[in-house]
């Protein structure tokens, strides 16, 4: 299968931390009114680059790199809200800076007929998307408890809510115009969400769990440590 | 932009270069024939640094000598001198029996509240000696991180103080002050949490922003954070929740009436929906210009209070108006925010500033202890700031005898003791007490005596 062009990786340990996830709700509201913010901004970038590419045909690379760091922004503080990720992310969606990291693909060529119609061709996606979103949400509130209790986030439930988030950030960057291609939501959807399995003494088996036994995502890991092998660099 | 440990280590590489260099082609000649230029230099330096010393102290006296003059300037009161009687007895006033109820209720929350103030302290103190750990829960950078640390210093002492703000509900409850729930009172004070997670992360933000560029970020800060204060008090009606306009047509009349007495005409008044949560009365001003409102709880309104005591409550609340007292405050805080921030950048400087994360822990440790030293003196100027609008309040509505029943039911109805004992009224009193304040209606008659 073809890789989408925006797509998940997450390196994650599942570990949590008890008193970082009881204040959770409330850690996030810097970045929530952070990211509210921006979004006002991404609506005036968006109707800008609509319209240069219906001219030229796709969206300009500033543009794109600036909507694919506030998408990827976007992605972290959810992931971080909603437990799918641990440490509180930065303020500026850098690539790579997160444990659960959005990747982006560089502009490509869109059909400018898609490109016109996108607000319309968008609305199936985003029904599914929504439908994610709820998912995502339970995910997160059965996740509260079981991290509270253990320290750790299953990793069913980090998957299940990292699929999620998955749908959501390839709905918003196709209406967003970051990618001609539309949101995959097929039962092999895994296949889009690099999983990279935890390292260490604390990492859980699991034999069974297809995602993480994905060789992909694992060459990918050691063939990249820098981006994904080791702890995050701040920005 | 270069951190200042980036800078400490600029410094300390340029001075370890400099004997490199004077030894380098040069040292034979020195030896023979540079003694005297050297000598020379260091006499330069000596004077120079001299010199600066000079301009330092000069400017610090500078520096005290226009905050002393600002306080003098804010201290400015419309209330007369010797507007107090000699004390006089509570139990003209009051029974035994209330007396003696309304002392053990507030022995209670005194204590309650002092354990809480030596819990917070304690937990300061942990937090500050091992709250740099929690770093590795962000992935933030370094402004992002201490904002982390910062928010989490409050959750952490607010999961200590939780114990104690379940035990003065429960006293509340006990005495029919409050019928809040227990679950209500903890949603309520994690929502608030909330909040102060908000001011602490802005605050954090700005400070380490400017402590990022210059040693001397208190200087800067300052001002800026007046002026964020400002413009909070500014648009803090926009804040307080549940309210609605004043509806009650004799209290709008009093209202409006006792505005153009106090020079502040058309200013509007609000009512905000308490019942639900306690039954305690209370008032307060808030904003300024076209944001100027009285807000009174719903509780001041529910039949307890009479009319003249009802004009009483909005005679203090628009004197507050009247007189500044919103500026006034942002003006004190400003003068408290000259040494806070100044002996925060002092502390901090042995964990390379405030511009780095792992400094925050020390930080908020320094400005709470800083504030609970200063809370004595806040409560003076608080008391004297109320005592002005309990003066407006007895020239707007010249009624002595509505003032004092408003302060006789007030203290019934809160079971508050009309005379603390002296720790207490220092460490907790922002109002003056009871008797002090029937004090003061008895003096305003007797300086009136027609009325």
């Amino acid at each position: 299968m073809n890789e989408h062009p925006i797509h998940l990786v997450t390196h994650d340990d599942l570990r949590r931390s008890r008193l970082t996830v009881f204040f959770r709700a409330l850690l996030a509201i810097p970045h929530v009114i952070w990211l509210q913010l921006w979004s006002y901004v991404i609506v005036v970038v968006a109707i800008i680059g609509w319209v240069a590419a219906l001219i030229t045909g796709s969206l300009p690379a500033p543009l794109h790199r600036f909507m694919a760091a506030y998408l990827r922004y976007d992605i972290h503080v959810r992931s971080y809200t909603l437990l799918i990720a641990n440490p509180f992310p930065g303020f500026v969606g850098r690539e790579g800076s997160y444990p659960l990291d959005l990747i982006v693909a560089g502009p490509q060529r869109q059909n400018r007929w898609t490109v016109l119609f996108r607000l319309l061709l968008v609305i199936p996606a985003a029904m599914i998307s929504a439908v994610y979103g709820y998912l995502v949400l339970v995910v997160a509130i059965l996740g509260w408890f079981a991290a509270l209790a253990t320290g750790r986030m299953p990793m069913g439930m980090r998957d299940a809510g990292a699929l999620g988030l998955r749908y959501v950030a390839q709905t918003a960057g196709y209406a967003l115009l970051l990618t001609g291609s539309y949101p995959y939501s097929g039962p092999t959807a895994a296949a889009a969400t690099k999983l990279v399995p935890p390292t260490g003494p604390t990492t859980p088996q699991a034999p069974t769990d297809a995602p993480s036994a994905d060789p992909a995502a694992t060459a990918f890991a050691s063939s990249d440590p820098a981006s994904f092998g080791s702890q995050p660099t701040p920005p | 932009m270069s951190s200042p440990s980036a800078r400490d280590g600029g410094e300390a590489e340029e001075t370890s270069r400099q004997p490199r260099a004077e030894e380098t082609g040069s040292q034979p000649r020195a030896e023979e024939t540079g003694s005297q230029p050297r000598a020379e230099e260091v006499r330069r330096r000596w004077r120079a640094g001299g010199l600066r010393s000079i301009a330092g102290v000069v400017a610090g006296l500078a520096l005290i000598g226009l905050w002393v003059w600002a306080a003098h300037l804010l201290w400015h009161s419309s209330e007369p001198a010797g507007s107090h009687l000699a004390q006089l007895d509570p139990s003209h006033y009051f029974s035994r029996a209330f007396l003696a109820r309304s002392a053990s209720y507030q022995r209670f929350l005194d204590i309650d509240g002092l354990l809480s103030t030596i819990a917070l302290v304690v937990v300061l103190v942990i937090y500050a000696a091992r709250g740099a750990r929690l770093m590795r829960e962000s992935a933030a950078g370094p402004i992002g991180t201490g904002m982390l640390l910062g928010m989490l210093g409050f959750a952490i002492v607010w999961l200590a103080q939780v114990p104690f703000g379940l035990a003065a509900v429960w006293w509340e409850r006990r005495h029919h002050v409050s019928h809040q729930g227990y679950v209500s009172s903890l949603v309520e004070s994690f929502s608030a949490l909330g909040s102060k997670f908000l001011f602490v992360s802005f605050a954090l933000a700005l400070a380490m922003g400017l402590a990022r560029l210059t040693r001397s970020w208190w200087v800067l800060a300052v001002p800026l954070f007046a002026a964020l204060a400002l413009l909070f008090s500014f648009l803090s009606i926009y804040l307080i929740p549940d309210t609605h306009p004043l509806r009650t047509a004799t209290t709008l009349t009093d209202a409006r009436q006792l505005a153009r007495v106090e020079g502040i005409p058309n200013t509007r008044v609000e009512v905000q929906n308490v019942a639900r949560f306690t039954t305690a009365p209370n008032a307060e001003s808030v904003g300024f210009g076209p944001t100027r409102r009285v807000i009174l709880w719903d509780t001041l309104l529910d039949g307890r209070f009479d009319r003249s005591q009802v004009r009483a409550v909005l005679g203090h609340e628009l004197g507050h108006l009247a007189h500044h007292h919103i500026a006034k405050g942002v003006g004190w805080l400003a003068l408290f925010l000259i040494p806070a921030t100044a002996l925060i950048a002092y502390f901090t400087r042995g964990r390379g500033g405030l511009g780095r994360p792992e400094a925050v822990p020390l930080a908020l440790l320094v400005f709470i202890v800083l504030q609970l030293i200063a809370l004595p003196l806040q409560n003076i100027v608080s008391r004297h700031i109320e005592a002005e609008a309990d003066w407006a309040s007895l020239r707007a509505t010249h009624d002595p005898a509505g003032t004092r029943s408003l302060f006789r039911t007030l203290a019934s109805s809160s079971l508050e003791d009309p005379e603390p004992p002296t720790w207490s009224y220092v460490l907790n009193a922002n109002h003056p007490t009871i008797m002090q304040r029937i004090e003061m209606v008895n003096a305003w008659q007797q300086r009136n005596p027609a009325r």
